[in-house]
């Protein structure tokens, strides 16, 4: 069974939002200076559930494949470190301020290069915008099934039994391989590399692809081939108010309390 | 000249971090009330393979260079360096490292893998209740009987001495010959003569054991001898500077900590109506602390590099712990200013890692230990007595 795991390196969403500034022009996010990127949350647990799966049925390749500027290879190397066989580094200036249908085409476009796959396991959504919608274009782009917002993945011969993630609950879905899977945080805490795993991910070389390799075709990425267009980008503020509530009793100040909780709508 | 860690380096520095933030940092105020060892941190750090990485993968380890061990030891450490005190200065620098160095291939196919995935803690023994600094007037004593030695005499702040399984112990042969009669030997906690007594109410460093220990007619096997007879002080000196690295890079990691703490709190506490970040006072205690455990830090890295490309690394180890260690004092003190009240209290970080840094002020000789030997080192003329 082969595996393909798209990852994202994204800012550290752990950063408070006040240290980011906005480009007013560009419209882009600027994370503080010398932060360094990690891999977006939801992508680790992809990787963490393809890892389980590879544990349970012998013989079976991940392949985690990254797409960004700068040094993106250290994403690739964290998953080859929890236990990815190969990786992929996608690099180009044409794909970026690509939307989700051109990371998608660049995506499908790499994935039909690599050739063979049964699994592609995404992120239910890139934890810096949270648009969630590149797993399922890059299914419909392929032309397989989609089964989106997974917390586990049983493989019982050329099917997969999904248990997906609802309001109240989860629901187990089949789905026939080879298909795409976006994947929940609900799978748990991610695997902390092994000292082993590491050694041997540091020694494993990444090639890079750019748009030549893989055929991408340049009508279908970059910003002029955007589905959607960013018109304003901001952080939101938040203020805070204090009223203090006075009266000659304490019953007669939770009621003014109540009435005031009513006539603001919070209860 | 190059600044940047390889991707190994990193990758052990993230999963060390990680590491510490989920199995260190939710007991560490707990543990240090409590002066609680809590052994399933160290068999964990072993089942990643952190309790040996520099070891070479023949005898068990990973093989990982010293940089990426030290960036290891500075995040452990940020987190508890009692933690780091027991699985990494004293099992892998002080014991496992000369082991290594000094140690015949049967002596270490025995024990070096079974240290390595943390089925056996060792120790390391060269204090002694009037031996300190001057480490060549051991007074332990050696003597031949047949095929084993018999071991007399006392240690003295053996950290891990209470718990180790395996102790790396120095002791004299012939008193006539000093420091060239001196033998280093592994020790077995089980070996009929060895005794070991704990040490309570130590300042810091309160999750980690330190005992003190007696050898009376303790008879070890001579196979398990450390090198020569005369090699004892040498396989010493090799464990000191190995531990003077790690040790260097605690600091730095206790340094971060300390700014760390001092940042957040800054930007959080109000007082005159703004974060006490925003005044100039407040800033130059957090920056002097900056640039001094940056300074640190290279230091660390340097003596690292060295030993790496198998040069002579001793006055750039101790020219690494005297500084590191002063830097981490100095920081926890100033985070605490930061902090005021509430840094005197338990409630933050800042006082424990005050406390741990005194521990590591003393541990692997003090800086004015350090300061005698870099003068050694570096003027050619010995000031030590």
């Amino acid at each position: 069974m082969h595996i393909i795991v798209c990852v994202k390196q994204i800012p550290d969403p752990e950063v408070p939002p006040a240290k980011f500034k906005i480009d007013p022009d560009t419209k882009k996010v600027m994370p503080p200076p010398g932060l360094p990127p990690v891999i977006s949350v939801f992508d680790e647990r992809a990787v963490e559930l393809a890892c389980r799966i590879k544990e349970k049925n012998p013989g079976t390749k991940i392949t985690a494949i990254t797409m960004g500027p700068g040094k993106v290879s250290d994403v690739v190397k964290h998953a080859l470190a929890m236990g990815a066989d190969e990786g992929i580094v996608l690099q180009d200036k044409a794909f970026e301020d690509s939307d989700s249908f051109g990371n998608a085409h660049i995506l499908a476009k790499a994935i039909q290069k690599i050739g063979s796959y049964d699994l592609i396991l995404c992120g239910r959504q890139a934890a810096d915008w949270d648009i969630g919608q590149t797993g399922s274009i890059l299914a419909e782009t392929l032309g397989i099934p989609v089964v989106t917002v997974a917390k586990d993945i049983e493989v019982a011969g050329d099917k997969i039994k999904v248990s997906r993630v609802m309001e109240d609950g989860y629901e187990v879905v089949e789905a026939p391989l080879p298909c795409v899977v976006t994947v929940s945080n609900e799978v748990g805490l991610p695997r902390l590399p092994s000292g082993m795993g590491i050694i041997q991910a540091a020694r494993k070389q990444v090639p890079a692809w750019t748009a030549a390799d893989i055929g991408a075709d340049p009508a279908k990425i970059g910003p002029a081939a955007a589905h959607s267009e960013i018109t304003s980008l901001f952080i939101p503020t938040r203020d805070t108010t204090c009223e203090v509530i006075t009266a000659d009793t304490l019953a007669e100040a939770a009621v003014k309390l109540a009435l005031k909780l009513r006539e603001t709508k919070v209860v | 000249m190059n600044f940047d860690y390889t991707d190994e380096q990193v990758l052990f520095r993230n999963m060390a971090r990680e590491f510490a933030e989920r199995e260190i940092l939710p007991f560490v105020t707990e543990d240090d009330r409590n002066t609680y060892y809590r052994p399933e941190i160290i068999q964990k750090m072993a089942d990643l393979g952190l309790l040996g990485a520099p070891i070479p993968q023949e005898w068990g380890g990973l093989g990982t260079d010293t940089v990426a061990y030290c960036l290891v030891c500075e995040e452990i450490a940020k987190a508890s360096a009692s933690v780091f005190t027991t699985a990494l200065t004293v099992h892998v620098s002080l014991f496992q490292m000369p082991i290594l160095k000094w140690a015949g291939d049967a002596l270490k196919k025995r024990y070096l893998p079974k240290t390595t995935k943390g089925k056996l803690l060792g120790a390391f023994c060269m204090t002694e209740p009037n031996v300190g600094s001057d480490s060549a007037s051991i007074e332990t004593t050696a003597t031949q009987s047949g095929s084993n030695w018999v071991l007399n005499g006392s240690k003295m702040w053996i950290s891990n001495g209470g718990i180790a399984d395996l102790l790396l112990v120095l002791a004299q042969t012939d008193k006539t010959k000093k420091h060239k009669g001196i033998a280093a030997f592994l020790v077995e906690r089980t070996m009929p003569g060895f005794a070991s007594k704990d040490i309570h109410n130590k300042l810091g460093l309160k999750s980690s054991n330190t005992a003190e220990l007696s050898f009376q007619d303790c008879k070890v096997p001579a196979e398990n001898m450390v090198g020569q007879v005369g090699d004892g002080f040498k396989v010493g000196m090799y464990a000191l500077d190995n531990g003077r690295t790690s040790t260097a890079a605690a600091c730095v990691g206790i340094a971060q900590g300390a700014i760390d703490a001092a940042v957040k709190y800054s930007q959080e506490r109000i007082q005159f109506g703004k974060p006490i970040a925003s005044f100039q006072l407040v800033q130059e205690l957090i920056v002097e602390s900056i640039v001094e455990t940056e300074a640190a830090r290279f230091l660390v890295h340097r003596a690292a590099y060295l030993k790496d490309k198998g040069e002579p690394f001793t006055k750039e180890a101790c020219m690494a712990k005297y500084y590191a260690a002063e830097v981490a004092a100095r920081s926890a003190t100033k985070a605490i200013k930061v902090h005021g009240g509430y840094g005197y209290s338990g409630e933050y970080p800042v006082e424990r890692l005050y406390r741990d840094a005194m521990g590591l002020l003393l541990y692997e000789g003090t800086g004015e230990i350090q300061k005698l030997i870099i003068g050694r080192e570096s003027i050619g003329i010995p000031a030590f007595a």
